[in-house]
């Protein structure tokens, strides 16, 4: 490839500078976290007497511990279930392909780009009169219905490159239709299904709309609701709200480092499908 | 011939649990939204029919309109930018793309795309507020005299959060564009040095054509996030000062949960969602032209 | 096709109109018996709380102390926030005891437990009834008589708080005795480069109106003002007087007596700069006296906002801390008796006062704890008494109705802080939005 060294010292800047602006919020938040409870900190300025205690009084303010059970039973929740009805449902449209398949798929699709503002108000008489407000169902359970259509778009994009040879041959050793799904396809479906595990987990961690408006209690809601939560009660008081927003920023933070190959991956794959 | 006969409408068995879901907690709400739409009620009482006087209100009355203007000027910040900065970027790291440094970066560029927007909020908030950064990095380079308090000045409000939406969805795009020119035959490339071409020919000559998908795909989801913003708004302006960056998201909630207008805010919901197809469709039918 | 599947959906909901089985929650028993204790059975009130006001918090914190069986499971929020939140947690999720935004609406709906019941039981009835006056409401929503719906944990006063020793610095040695001589004050500490007024105007909360209605009282009648926002028939808020009032606070606002960042400055910024000694004067009101006289001892002072003519009748937005019991709350007497408890226990009188800063509810011959000299709670505790020989207790014009403070007085007074609306177009435009809200 021919490139000149100009054109690779610009690049190189301009990633840099791109990377410093991304990173510098982060930082400003770190460092503000550091100063003294209830003062207003001027710009990017190290304290002098860094107050790593924030953390913990933030901790313990936002009842963190019982914030991260509450976003790990509702992922627990989602993603199960939205992958399960997803990958049998893209294996329908995908490649068992009943009559009237192409209608179906139509309609799941057309929900892709709806935004969830548009549904929302009635979701919230629906889920009152189903008697599930303030229960972490509130939140489970819409999400799921709303995440079918990506699910089902991803999983169907899976299973139409599977060649039909394959199920042929289960079928001629007597497989049902179930047991083909579930010995055959589901196995090797799984580069798939992990990729869609992380975008919904994604997805569901940082739910906001839906935590605050049909989850009164902060501690029954999303990390990202729970966040919301938090700035409403200590919005007032900046280094600590910087210190909790950094503390419930960190479990994905952390995730997303560890898993960052697939991360990456599964979002820029995730954009393209979507 | 047999296979086909036998699992014909089995399908429909698998599809059900999805399709269940899909329309308990999607259709039926969205349904519901338009029947809405056509009532005044509050919520709690008795409700009655007003047929199209929520739709006229809303094209009425400038401040409910400017809603909906203010989320098309957010598109300018969501998507306009990142894409345009996004191809810059990306056309100019192209070469380095296997370097430490890229690799670095597509860990660091992906961080906007992993936290909630809430916390990007609530950063951005502290950043842009009169003692923020942005403040003092102008004091510093000599522009003392441009300093404000960004999201409480009607002039920089929706700027500023435009801005916030920008540094979220820059990263996202960079990412995409490279991913996609990556993809791109490298003799290609080649040849056109070969034929003297510069930088600039070469990206409109060959960058630009072969990038027809990911401009899209990029298009499509900076636009749905800018005419749904939420989250970043509520934590940031409330809508305020003035009503200067009241959004169509924002709005419906505080109609519907806070004034109690059920109806309006159905309304506006039943308008949003048709803005959103209306932009993403064609965006959509264009990219799809040549790719498939 | 998803299009004709939308329509079958429609048509399978089309039948009823959304609302029409409304269950309307019982309001009979409110004169019917009530119990007048917590019982010894073990209680868990749901509380949901001001962030940012520990008077709540330390007085359940008592209550639970002298009645163990009682414990609270309390949520807090901003005020913003719960103004937001008030109709729909009211009415879905039930709190036994809430801080309440204004009242109206929340009546019209029934979403509040009316207390008469309580007030006769408890003797409530045989207080100053100015106390309640501004918690009692029809049920086509307007104020000032009718059932009672709420209670006060205490009641506030509210003028113009200042910084000693700023005052000393720019010569203001006793507090401005009229008008032009606050105005004089703000012009010399003005050239003094001190910010004059701190104040806040960001985000949900237009605060200018806290000057805004101390300027209407001293131009014009603050019986008028309170008709407005009682929602008497006929009554408007653009009047000649307020008229003269906003354009004063206008000329303020140009001269610069506000600092430059105020529509983003929000309240606790502006606590936060008053206390660190950055501005000379801030409209607020007692409920940061006890903390004022922790943080700025023996610096701060208060006075009521002057009138025109020297010696003239002073006014000033006097309301409860209202708090209510849901209609459909479980623990319903128990919040009641804690509401008495508040108003007649001497430990939470003591509460109310230290640590409210505020006049505690009550008979007017209940016990007062002793407050030192010289502080600003004393100074806010005998403004009091002026008021109330002057008869110029206001309810707060931002408590017309539900939406008139997030709708039209915020939004409205951050443009006229950014130069973008006339006094004149600013009360137009708000006296527009209360009649659509008062019909509606």
């Amino acid at each position: 490839m021919i490139v000149t060294r100009r054109e690779t010292l610009t690049g190189r800047v301009l990633l840099l500078l791109l990377m410093a602006i991304t990173v510098v919020p982060f930082i400003s938040l770190f460092v503000t976290a550091l100063h003294p409870s209830g003062t207003y900190p001027a710009g990017l300025s190290w304290p002098d007497d860094p107050q790593w205690g924030n953390f913990a009084d933030a901790f313990r303010s936002a009842r963190m511990g019982q914030l991260l059970l509450s976003s790990v039973l509702i992922v627990a929740g989602v993603v199960p279930i939205s992958l399960l009805l997803g990958t049998m449902a893209g294996f329908a449209f995908g490649h068992l392909r009943m009559p009237g398949h192409r209608i179906g798929f139509l309609i799941f699709v057309l929900g892709l780009t709806l935004p969830f503002e548009g549904i929302i108000t009635p979701l919230y008489y629906q889920v009152r009169d189903l008697g599930l407000l303030n229960t972490r169902w509130a939140i489970i359970l819409p999400l799921v219905g709303l995440f079918m259509p990506f699910s089902v778009l991803w999983m169907r994009a899976h299973f139409v490159t599977m060649p039909d040879d394959l199920s042929e041959a289960a079928r001629i050793d007597g497989a049902t239709t179930w047991q083909l799904f579930r010995r055959v396809h589901v196995p090797l479906a799984r580069p798939a299904l992990s990729s869609l595990a992380i975008l919904l987990f994604l997805w569901t961690w940082n739910q906001f709309l839906l935590a605050i408006v049909l989850v009164d209690d902060p501690a029954k809601r999303t990390m990202a609701g729970a966040l919301g939560a938090f700035q409403g009660q200590w919005g007032t008081d900046i280094p600590l709200l910087c210190a909790g927003s950094l503390l419930i920023l960190t479990p994905t933070l952390a995730v997303f480092l560890i898993f960052q190959r697939r991360f990456v991956a599964a979002l820029l794959q995730g954009s393209i499908k979507g | 011939m047999t296979r086909r006969h036998s699992g014909a409408w089995l399908g429909w068995l698998f599809a059900a649990p999805a399709a269940v879901m899909y329309a308990v907690f999607v259709l039926r709400p969205l349904a519901l939204t338009v029947q809405y739409s056509f009532y005044d009620w509050n919520g709690i009482g008795a409700s009655t029919w007003v047929g199209l006087e929520n739709y006229t209100r809303l094209f009425t009355e400038p401040e409910q309109f400017a809603t909906i203007l203010h989320a098309f000027e957010l598109i300018l910040f969501f998507s306009l930018v990142p894409v345009l900065l996004g191809l810059f970027v990306a056309a100019t790291i192209r070469g380095i793309a296997q370097s430490r440094l890229a690799m670095v970066a597509r860990t660091v560029l992906f961080l906007p795309q992993v936290i909630p927007l809430v916390a990007a909020g609530i950063m951005w908030s502290w950043l842009l507020s009169s003692t923020g950064l942005a403040n003092e990095l102008l004091s510093a380079v000599g522009l003392g005299r441009l300093t404000r308090a960004w999201l409480g000045d009607f002039g920089t409000a929706l700027p500023a959060v435009g801005v916030i939406g920008a540094w979220v969805l820059v990263g996202l795009c960079t990412l995409l564009l490279l991913a996609g020119m990556s993809k791109i035959d490298p003799a290609l490339y080649e040849s056109a040095r070969l034929d003297g071409a510069g930088p600039v020919r070469e990206f409109f000559a060959i960058t630009l054509p072969s990038l027809r998908q990911e401009i899209g795909v990029c298009v499509t989801v900076t636009i749905i996030a800018a005419l749904a913003s939420f989250d970043i708004v509520y934590i940031s302006t409330q809508g305020g000062p003035g009503n200067s960056t009241m959004v169509p998201g924002l709005e419906i909630f505080y109609l519907a949960f806070s004034e109690r207008e059920v109806g309006r805010a159905s309304a506006l919901a039943v308008v949003l969602v048709i803005l959103v197809l209306a932009c993403v469709l064609p965006v959509q039918r264009f990219t799809r032209d040549g790719s498939r | 096709m998803a299009a004709l599947a939308c329509a079958g959906l429609l048509a399978a909901t089309a039948c009823s109109a959304p609302g029409s089985d409304s269950d309307t929650p019982d309001t009979a028993g409110s004169t019917g018996a009530v119990a007048t204790t917590c019982g010894s059975d073990p209680v868990t009130l749901k509380g949901y709380f001001e962030t940012g006001f520990p008077l709540p918090k330390q007085l359940s914190d008592e209550f639970t102390k002298q009645f163990p069986n009682v414990k609270w499971e309390v949520r807090e929020d901003q005020f913003a926030v719960i103004t937001q939140n008030a109709p729909r947690v009211l009415a879905d999720d039930p709190p036994d005891l809430m801080r309440l935004p204004q009242v109206s609406e929340l009546v019209k709906d029934s979403l509040l437990k009316p207390l008469d019941g309580y007030a006769q039981a408890y003797g409530w009835d045989k207080w100053p009834a100015s106390q309640l006056e501004q918690m009692r409401v029809n049920p086509d929503g307007r104020r000032g008589d009718g059932p009672l719906q709420a209670q006060g944990l205490n009641f506030s006063m509210t003028g113009v708080f200042y910084n000693k020793k700023l005052a000393a610095q720019v010569g203001m040695t006793q507090p401005p005795a009229t008008l032009a001589d606050l105005d004089a004050v703000l012009q010399k500490a003005k050239e003094a480069g001190l910010t004059p007024i701190d104040q806040f105007n960001g985000g949900a909360t237009g605060g200018l109106a806290f000057p805004l209605q101390n300027l209407m009282a001293s131009y014009g009648d603050p019986a008028a003002i309170n008709d407005w926002i009682f929602q008497k028939p006929g009554a408007t808020i653009d009047t000649p007087s307020n008229l003269r009032a906003a354009q004063h606070l206008e000329k303020w606002i140009k001269a610069g007596y506000f600092a430059s960042d105020i529509n983003s400055q929000d309240y606790a910024t502006m606590m936060s700069r008053f206390i660190g000694g950055k501005a000379l004067f801030m409209f607020n009101g007692d409920w940061e006296s006890g903390n004022l006289d922790k943080q700025m001892a023996g610096n701060a002072g208060f006075f009521l906002m002057p009138s025109q003519a020297a010696g003239g009748k002073q006014a000033a937005m006097s309301a409860p801390l209202t708090y209510g019991i849901s209609a459909k709350a479980t623990h319903a007497d128990c919040a009641a008796f804690f509401l008495n408890w508040v108003a007649t226990d001497q430990k939470a009188r003591d509460i109310a006062v230290t640590v409210g800063g505020s006049h505690p509810m009550g008979p007017s011959d209940a016990y007062m704890p002793a407050v030192k000299e010289g502080t600003v709670t004393a100074a806010t505790l005998t403004a009091g008494a002026t008021i109330g020989k002057d008869n110029g207790a206001m309810d707060f014009i931002a408590n017309a109705t539900g939406a008139i403070y997030a709708k039209s007085w915020t939004p409205q007074l951050q443009k006229l802080a950014a130069g973008q609306q006339t006094p004149a177009a600013l009360l137009k435009s708000v006296q527009k939005d209360y009649e659509s809200q008062v019909k509606g």
